[in-house]
């Protein structure tokens, strides 16, 4: 009995020494270390639509559907698994892991991303090309590697398949061969 | 009615049921580190128990496979009124990676209703609490629907 009692004493003492070690969590904030990968989170003003984020995305949580003159690009992050592929990817660093664990939702409607961003489309066939700003892109890096300017430049209102009839229909860009 | 009742119910303690409903254990390994003293769940009153009989909540993990929907149904019936749905992890939340696959109902939402849904891949620890906290109303829901338009 009196064996019994000093073991638990001394287990009494061994947990006043160990002190509290339970975190206060969730009444007192409790932030992740750094590098800690949370919610994604997309700039819609930087996005530029190009759908590199749509093939990465391991859960296929990202939509891109063309509708009229507008492209829908949409995230599902219900099913996020936060692997940053969509970050790596992205040309634009539109995304960006935010330090966001708190998701916990009635509802995964809550954690729907939806943006609608201007398309153009082909001036001879009506294809799509791309978005406006993924067109916009294209032109300025083309200004800035070729010297030309956006007219110089051309063709840029053209689908794929466009261009490659413009290009066999074009004489002065038919590739001599010699034998 | 239920609503009510629910918070009143709910207010003390509930004793959850962990399912793996498909899981990967990942979200089961985390569940596991919230009962731990370091997170400590306990202080809300939230234990595991070894039956459904005895819960108030089932805790479910993964995106629910064919084979367990069956029995994952029958988990639900042996809950007694009123009853509470978590749904921890990704998988849970909307089927994960696996939306799409023949072999998964593509998350907990096909087959039961769910309560709170603690998306994470796994979640944290922390996650789970700010989950299991929201659903006995200690603190607000943090995310919202995005919409965008290009003017």
């Amino acid at each position: 009995m009196f064996k019994h009692f000093i073991s638990e004493l001394k287990e009494t003492l061994i947990c006043l020494e160990a002190g509290q070690v339970t975190l206060g969590y969730p009444f007192q904030p409790h932030a992740p270390e750094a590098g800690f990968r949370g919610l994604p989170v997309v700039d819609p003003l930087l996005c530029i639509g190009c759908g590199a984020c749509a093939s990465a995305c391991p859960a296929r949580l990202i939509d891109m559907t063309d509708d009229g003159d507008h492209r829908t690009v949409s995230f599902e992050l219900a099913r996020c698994t936060y692997c940053g592929s969509c970050r790596d990817v992205c040309p634009a660093e539109a995304v960006t892991m935010s330090m966001q664990f708190e998701t916990a939702t009635a509802s995964t409607q809550d954690l729907r991303i939806s943006m609608k961003l201007k398309l153009v489309r082909c001036v001879l066939c009506g294809d799509v090309v791309g978005t406006q700003r993924a067109t916009d892109r294209v032109v300025r890096d083309l200004v800035a590697a070729t010297g030309g300017t956006a007219e110089t430049i051309g063709w840029l209102d053209l689908c794929l398949a466009c261009k490659r009839k413009e290009a066999m229909a074009t004489p002065a860009l038919a590739i001599e061969v010699t034998r | 009615m239920s609503g009510g009742v629910l918070n009143w119910c709910f207010k003390k303690s509930i004793w959850v049921y962990h399912v793996n409903a498909g899981s990967c254990n990942g979200c089961d390994i985390e569940v596991l580190d919230v009962l731990t003293p370091y997170y400590d769940v306990e202080r809300f009153g939230i234990r595991l128990v070894h039956t459904p009989r005895h819960a108030d909540a089932l805790l479910v993990a993964g995106p629910v496979t064919r084979q367990v929907r069956e029995r994952l149904l029958r988990l639900y019936d042996a809950v007694p009124e009123p009853k509470l749905v978590i749904g921890v992890g990704s998988c849970a939340a909307g089927g994960g990676i696996w939306h799409d696959s023949y072999a998964t109902c593509g998350g907990v939402g096909n087959v039961l209703p769910v309560n709170v849904y603690i998306p994470g891949c796994p979640p944290r620890p922390e996650a789970i609490l700010y989950g299991v906290a929201q659903a006995l109303g200690l603190v607000p829901k943090n995310v919202e629907a995005q919409e965008y338009a290009e003017s």
